[in-house]
């Protein structure tokens, strides 16, 4: 009752206020013959027209929430997160997950999955839509045809398609587990459940080994900065991937020998449906992968191939006088400068990627989307898993889009 | 002049009908607060629509007033068919063996004969159905709706249901569970030799919470692979990237058909999943009739009586079988009398079903034995089943 009021004293007093002062300006209006009457003074016309939209918008988003709270009191849905505690009952592939932990558990491991694309998936994208865009513009007819052919194939058909389609290619051709495929002398395991490769182990020492890689990694970065700022400054050749490399190597080479072996490389074996040792992935995370990949490149290759256009001919030209190579021409004149061009799209290319991996479901990966699928038909309630699950994209679009601005600022030509 | 005065006409009507907007989205808003408030009232005028939907005899809004009221008496829904002259059955369309329909529109299936068997009952002709082919998210609400009469579309019984969905189970007509297909060449036997190895399962099920449950309270290690849909399901299972594909027994039994690998179902069944009819809540009258019809298959199978041999039991001296069969008894003097139990069916009612649809046994032959469906549960008690009626006296 009390809100009732509330609600309509705010609607009375907004009239009112409104009410006095189309009059009071009306009369100024009459008084002075040079001010527009109200109607047409745009100060009070802006303010108008503002309070209105706010006012139907307000109204509108009122009307359905009271609808929408009608209806999940009427069936006695609570609208509180209690249920994030309760035991999720499901399972993940590959996931330590328990049955019986609670929903937020299941919930972050199925974020865990989602960030696990991404994190892999946009590097491989950029890579291969830059080779394709790259290739589109090449002189060589028959490569720039196979690009052509290839993005115009990719980016005309839906992506859930691409994604189903590269599952079923790979069930397909790739064999069963009791005949897997072991290229490499065993090294790799290639089959339609699993892929699996080696990958290192940690040892007595590993712990001590990690901190020495970071100080390694920061030596190097340091490296690369004083051979940068020599060339800056005296125009001597830099070298600097050649420096910061091999301190780099010279200094976990050295912590590898004094630490005694501190991780060995294991490689993967199949005992009994068992994988031990090296990395494995399922199949699923797979085909997601590829299929995002693919699709995504073929839209990424057309911003970077539109960007490369964008750049001056005379640039071009200017490097050629310079004698500059074809890689030295792209590598110093014309992608630094597309680059800079392309980077604002690249970013809404990211946040389709994140959006897509939605997508996984249907191929059995069980990333955010898929867990919260699965926790609607164990009757959980849809309107707060609904929720949790945009709070999520907007969450990884938003840190996606500030990571990308912050670069893209950097970018920026400084001044003019 | 006159341009001006009209367009500040038709501001002021603008501005008029903005504040009428903000007041009646003021109201709107008054409306659902009140819902949330007093409960009842303001609550109700949004929700009505849902009220009338709720109501269980919304097909009979084409007749009178008064019938309206018959139905919420005493039943009403057999007098309903009896007038439409037609069982509307809430069946299945896509499960082999169950409920499926053919190239021509016509639906066959272990669960389309028990409409039939009602139809025989109630209208002495097993042809009068119609047969509406329902999702499972849709059959309480088209049971709820009063759009079908009947629901036999392989539903489990369980509280929530009965409660909640206010629908009425009657007697199971197949004891099925939750059972486990694999290769037939891949040497898994039991649940123990499951370990380790994936299973492909439908997402969102309770088949998923099962399979969680059970072999984690075995301690078998397992991968679950969960899928949307079937159609991905299948092809994985066939493909090998999963080595189980678990879902209800007979579900297992009805894809097997197919599918174009050899498969076998492992013994265990690790759920209880009793199909059988459904009728809305409310109507004793028309669920006692649809119940005693579905039990008099299972009785004529006990006493023996096919569709085959009918005939030879016209002169059987056996007094329960003469009753079950509406056949006339001698009553000590002479009077040849017809037994009548009152429950609103034909004397002849059970002699109708087996001629026209036969016993259970039968039934479950035709439509189930291509399947490879073993009886199990679903022999007769007299066998070691479950299958047990009251007697019909």
């Amino acid at each position: 009752m009390f809100e009732r009021i509330l609600r309509l004293a705010i609607v009375l007093a907004v009239l009112g206020a409104l009410y006095i002062a189309f009059w009071r300006l009306r009369g100024a209006a009459r008084r002075n013959a040079d001010a527009p009457p109200p109607w047409r003074d745009t100060r009070i016309l802006v303010i108008a027209a503002q309070v209105a939209a706010i006012g139907l918008i307000w109204s509108a988003a009122d009307y359905l929430w009271a609808n929408f709270r009608a209806r999940t009191e009427a069936i006695g849905l609570e609208l509180n997160f209690d249920f994030l505690d309760q035991p999720s009952g499901i399972s993940i592939a590959d996931s330590p997950l328990n049955p019986n932990a609670a929903i937020r558990q299941a919930l972050l491991t199925g974020v865990k999955n989602t960030f696990l694309i991404i994190i892999v998936g946009i590097p491989l994208a950029v890579i291969l839509g830059t080779l394709l865009g790259v290739a589109r513009l090449s002189t060589n007819w028959l490569l720039s045809k196979i690009a052509t052919v290839y993005v115009e194939f990719f980016r005309n058909i839906p992506v859930l398609l691409v994604i189903v389609g590269t599952w079923t290619i790979i069930l397909n051709a790739f064999p069963p587990e009791r005949e897997s495929w072991l290229p490499f002398g065993g090294s790799f395991i290639f089959n339609n459940k699993r892929f699996a490769g080696p990958s290192i182990e940690g040892g007595d020492n590993f712990g001590a080994f990690q901190v020495v890689v970071v100080i390694a990694l920061l030596v190097a970065a340091a490296v690369w900065i004083w051979r940068s700022r020599i060339f800056d400054r005296t125009g001597h050749p830099h070298h600097r991937v050649l420096y910061a490399l091999g301190s780099f190597v010279a200094i976990t080479g050295v912590a590898y020998l004094v630490l005694s072996r501190p991780f060995e490389v294991t490689t993967p074996e199949v005992v009994d449906r068992v994988y031990i040792g090296g990395l494995k992935m399922i199949m699923p995370y797979a085909a997601v992968m590829i299929g995002l990949v693919l699709y995504t490149a073929s839209h990424i290759a057309e911003i970077v191939r539109g960007s490369i256009l964008s750049v001056p001919k005379g640039q071009v030209e200017a490097g050629n006088a310079l004698a500059l190579t074809g890689f030295q021409r792209y590598r110093f004149v014309v992608l630094p400068q597309a680059f800079r061009v392309a980077f604002p799209p690249l970013i809404n290319q990211f946040l389709n990627f994140t959006k897509n991996s939605s997508l996984a479901f249907a191929v059995g990966f069980a990333e955010i989307t898929g867990v919260i699928q699965n926790l609607f038909g164990q009757s959980r309630p849809a309107p707060q898993l609904l929720f949790i699950l945009m709070i999520t994209y907007l969450t990884f679009s938003l840190v996606l889009s500030a990571i990308g601005n912050l670069i893209n600022k950097r970018l920026q030509i400084v001044g003019r | 002049m006159k341009r001006i005065r009209s367009a500040s006409a038709w501001k002021r009507t603008a501005g008029a009908v903005m504040a009428l907007g903000l007041i009646a989205g003021a109201c709107s808003s008054d409306d659902g607060g009140d819902g949330g408030d007093a409960g009842g009232g303001g609550g109700d005028s949004v929700v009505s629509d849902d009220t009338t939907a709720d109501a269980p005899d919304e097909t009979t809004a084409d007749a009178p007033d008064d019938t309206v009221e018959v139905v919420q008496s005493s039943g009403g829904r057999l007098a309903s068919v009896q007038s439409a002259d037609v069982v509307n059955c809430g069946g299945n369309d896509g499960l082999a063996g169950f409920g499926i329909i053919d190239a021509d529109g016509n639906f066959s299936g272990f669960d389309i004969d028990f409409c039939k068997v009602i139809a025989a009952a109630v209208l002495g002709d097993a042809e009068k159905v119609n047969i509406t082919p329902l999702v499972a998210a849709q059959r309480f609400e088209a049971l709820k709706g009063g759009e079908i009469d009947v629901l036999i579309r392989n539903t489990t019984w369980t509280a929530s249901r009965d409660g909640a969905e206010k629908a009425n189970f009657l007697q199971t007509t197949f004891f099925d569970g939750q059972g486990f297909m694999v290769r037939a060449d891949s040497g898994i036997n039991t649940l123990a030799d499951m370990a380790n190895t994936t299973v492909c399962v439908l997402t969102g099920t309770t088949t998923l919470l099962n399979l969680n449950a059970v072999l984690g309270d075995q301690g078998i290690p397992f991968t679950a692979l969960e899928f949307e849909d079937n159609a991905e399901l299948q092809p994985a299972f066939v493909a090998e990237q999963c080595e189980v594909w678990t879902s209800d027994a007979s579900q297992l039994a009805s894809f097997a058909e197919g599918l174009d690998v050899e498969t076998s179902i492992l013994p265990d069944i690790i759920s209880k999943e009793p199909l059988g009819p459904v009728v809305a809540d409310g109507d004793t009258e028309w669920a006692q009739v649809v119940n005693w019809a579905v039990m008099a298959t299972i009785q004529a199978e006990e006493f023996g009586i096919t569709s085959e041999n009918i005939d030879s039991f016209n002169d059987s001296g056996d007094s329960g079988i003469r009753r079950f069969l509406g056949l006339p008894i001698d009553d000590g003097d002479g009077n040849e009398i017809i037994a009548e139990v009152g429950l609103g069916l034909p004397t002849d009612f059970a002699s109708n079903i087996i001629r026209q649809v036969g016993n259970y046994g039968e039934i479950y032959e035709r439509n189930l034995a291509p399947l490879s469906l073993s009886r199990g549960p679903n022999a007769l008690w007299t066998d070691g089943g479950l299958m047990y009626v009251p007697p019909f006296r």
